[in-house]
């Protein structure tokens, strides 16, 4: 009763469109482009529920999809490895199309409709590659943008209108996305719906003459559904191999990066390259021409004849184009392949990207802006501060450095054993002048028992737990006996002749070190070269360099390796 | 080929209905199983410790409730992290130097914000009136203000934010 009731109301097959050349696979093109039309639709609704289109927020909102969200991956690769399938495809239909003869009279609207389509997915592919605002789609945009903004005369304002503005930002992404999923969406539906429309009431162009008109469903239906499943075969195998799209590193304004046209814009990129100081000429005439030849095709070959041995020369011309155009797309990709200073590049790029995603699945991307997630790395601060205040003069590789060394184990055991046996060597107060000084630290002089029990007294001075009280103890009553004469160990009286140890190599202790060196409590006006820094850095600043200090006691070159590139 | 033997047709229908079947799940699931991954998953993190509300001494004995507003140093919402965050705001009162009451001014009823009329709290979306203890007076919610956990530290007052659930007589934690 319900089926009734539903033909009766949507009557599918009433008067179903029949197939005037009987049924073939050689038909399916046109549906399995509607049907990845659809897929496009489904998964940039689904990508749309979390994308965000703002220049601060646009890259962490895709780095979310691509890597937290689930299955964000595979949506996100269907749909882009789904926009290059359906210019695949609708490439095959045109070129089909044309072996046929099927935009000859009075087919020819259909043909300049489905032109004007390719065209249009074209800038749909291009306008959401520039949504992700990674380094790949920000500098692809500036080189389209860039391209479109030399055309004569509104070269000018089309870039305007095209970035919103005099520089790429917020208004880019947002006009981008309103092209994208709006605009677009909108006039591929319309056109396409017509260029369907005027197909079906055209029908098919028989491939063959004489065979009698076969009903559209079942049976091209079946095979138009077993092309689908075909093509999302490939496509699925496509995004689970590649793990679906690619996300490089947020959008850098400053950092050089070697932007590459999506692929189907790719043989013009080359065609720039080839042309030299012409190629603002080419990449404003080349598509010009394709389009024109495209166009202009169904009023160069007219009268009646179909069949392709009859067509050469204008059969010929289309294939040359295409021709040049995949010559020139494969000549780009190879000539990057073999290219070892660019892989060397896209290597470092890769390293960044990866670097970027991970620390913006563990930490999130900070609202002051996508790039600001490098900042988020552990002791990100303290060694940035490190490498501009400190680095100068306590880098072992500083051709300048004045102080000690200060590198991982800093303080530690092996470190203090090493300081004590010999405080004026090299990594410690040799280039000082203070070494030279009267005043300067003598090698104490001690069994190495006894060395390795002050060690251990003064190693906790730091607040480490990993102690041997033992030897602590005994340390103690040597440094009362030994050290006294100079140095103090209680908290806020300064030593006699040098520095105070309380809390050597504690958090607290470093911060006082930095914040004021020339205090009595440490080396004194006198003997310390390093400026103090209470006034040069805040509070914040200056404890997040004591506890990267402190971090450095236990760590080794390797994490410090592992805390990444600042 | 017998293209109009019926159970030719019959098979040929029921394939392309099963194959598109097929093909359009496999594009399905994966779309509804992420459109609706938010709702999985705790997407706005709130604050895991007491928030420090400053100095106990701004707070004087007997004087009417004062309005503090509730900051999160850190908050993840979605794929940002902002500090700073303002969550809401808690109405507080000492009432003896060692006791301290915070009420959330989040209305139990809809989420509105509650405000301080000189002697009693008023919710102004749907005129709900509170004592100055929280208990419910007039107007449609169906539960007093909810208490916020708080303690002092140090000198410093730490509150504990929590959000329940409005609309509803009994207290439960969102």
């Amino acid at each position: 009763m319900i089926r009734a009731f539903l033909r009766d109301r949507i009557p599918l097959d009433r008067n179903g469109a029949m197939m005037a050349g009987g049924v073939s696979f050689a038909h399916v093109f046109g549906t399995v482009l509607v049907f990845l039309l659809g897929i496009q639709v489904v998964t940039g609704i689904a990508l749309a529920a979390f994308y965000s289109p703002s220049a601060t927020d646009a890259w962490a909102s895709v780095a979310y999809i691509q890597d937290q969200a689930s299955l964000g991956w595979l949506v996100r690769g269907l749909h882009y490895h789904g926009g290059s399938a359906l210019v695949i495809v609708a490439g095959i239909h045109l070129l089909q199309t044309a072996i046929a003869g099927a935009y000859k009279q009075p087919r020819e609207i259909v043909w300049w409709l489905g032109v004007v389509l390719l065209v249009l997915l074209i800038a749909w592919s291009i306008t959401g590659y520039w949504l992700r605002w990674d380094q790949a789609g920000y500098w692809a945009s500036q080189v389209e943008i860039g391209i479109a903004a030399g055309t004569p005369v509104v070269g000018g304002a089309i870039r305007a209108v095209a970035i919103g503005g005099n520089e790429p930002g917020n208004l880019t992404l947002t006009r981008a996305y309103a092209m994208h999923v709006v605009a677009l969406p909108v006039l591929v539906t319309l056109l396409t719906v017509f260029h369907i429309w005027l197909a079906r009431r055209h029908g098919t162009t028989p491939m063959r003459v004489a065979r009698n008109a076969v009903p559209r469903w079942p049976q091209q239906t079946l095979r138009d559904v077993i092309a689908m499943a075909i093509v999302f075969a490939v496509l699925l195998a496509v995004v689970i191999v590649t793990g679906g799209a690619d996300l490089a590193a947020p959008a850098d304004p400053t950092q050089a990066y070697d932007a590459r046209p999506l692929w189907p814009v790719r043989w013009l990129f080359e065609l720039r390259v080839l042309a030299g100081s012409a190629e603002q000429l080419v990449a404003m005439a080349a598509p010009a021409v394709v389009g024109g030849f495209l166009v202009a095709l169904p009023l160069l070959d007219h009268g009646m004849e179909r069949r392709p041995r009859k067509r050469k020369l204008w059969l010929g011309a289309l294939a040359g184009l295409f021709a040049m155009i995949g010559a020139l797309t494969v000549a780009s990709f190879t000539r990057d392949a073999n290219d070892p200073e660019l892989a060397k590049r896209q290597a470092t790029s890769e390293v960044l990207a990866t670097r970027a995603r991970k620390l913006a699945v563990e930490n999130g991307v900070p609202v002051t802006g996508a790039l600001d997630v490098f900042k988020t790395a552990r002791f990100w601060t303290a060694r940035t501060l490190f490498a501009s205040r400190c680095a100068n003069c306590h880098d072992a590789d500083s051709k300048e450095r004045k102080g000690p060394v200060i590198a991982p184990g800093h303080g530690d055991r092996a470190w203090l054993l090493a300081f004590l046996k010999a405080p004026s060597a090299d990594q410690f107060w040799g280039r000082t002048k203070f070494a030279k000084a009267e005043a300067a630290m003598k090698p104490v002089e001690l069994s190495a028992t006894d060395l390795a029990d002050l060690v251990e007294m003064l190693y906790a001075e730091s607040g480490a737990e990993d102690l041997d009280i033992k030897k602590r103890d005994r340390g103690l009553n040597l440094f009362e006996s030994a050290c006294t004469d100079c140095h103090a160990r209680d908290e806020g009286s300064p030593g006699a002749a040098g520095p105070s140890l309380a809390g050597l190599g504690s958090r607290s202790y470093y911060l006082s070190v930095i914040s004021n060196p020339k205090s009595a409590l440490h080396m004194g006006p006198a003997n310390s070269e390093m400026p103090r820094f209470d006034r040069e850095l805040t509070v914040v600043e200056r404890d997040a360099l004591a506890e990267y200090l402190v971090w450095l006691r236990t760590a080794s070159t390797q994490d410090l390796i592992g805390l990444g590139p600042l | 080929m017998a293209d109009n033997d019926p159970d030719r047709r019959k098979f040929l229908k029921a394939a392309t209905c099963a194959v598109g079947t097929g093909v359009g799940l496999m594009v399905a699931v994966p779309v509804i199983r992420l459109v609706v991954d938010p709702a999985t998953r705790t997407t706005v993190t709130g604050p895991t410790e007491p928030l420090d509300l400053g100095n106990v001494d701004r707070f004087r004995v007997g004087a009417p409730p004062r309005r503090v507003e509730v900051i999160a140093p850190m908050v993840k919402d979605g794929w940002t992290s902002a500090r700073d965050v303002v969550l809401g705001a808690a109405w507080i009162r000492r009432t003896e130097p060692t006791k301290i009451e915070a009420l959330s001014a989040v209305c139990p009823h809809l989420g509105c914000a509650i405000g301080w009329e000189g002697k009693d709290f008023l919710c102004p979306c749907h005129d709900s009136r509170f004592s100055v203890t929280g208990e419910k007076q007039s107007g449609p919610s169906e539960r007093g203000l909810d208490p916020l956990p708080v303690e002092v530290r140090n000198g410093r007052l730490q509150l504990t934010w929590v959000r329940y659930k409005p609309g509803s007589a009994t207290r439960e934690q969102v």
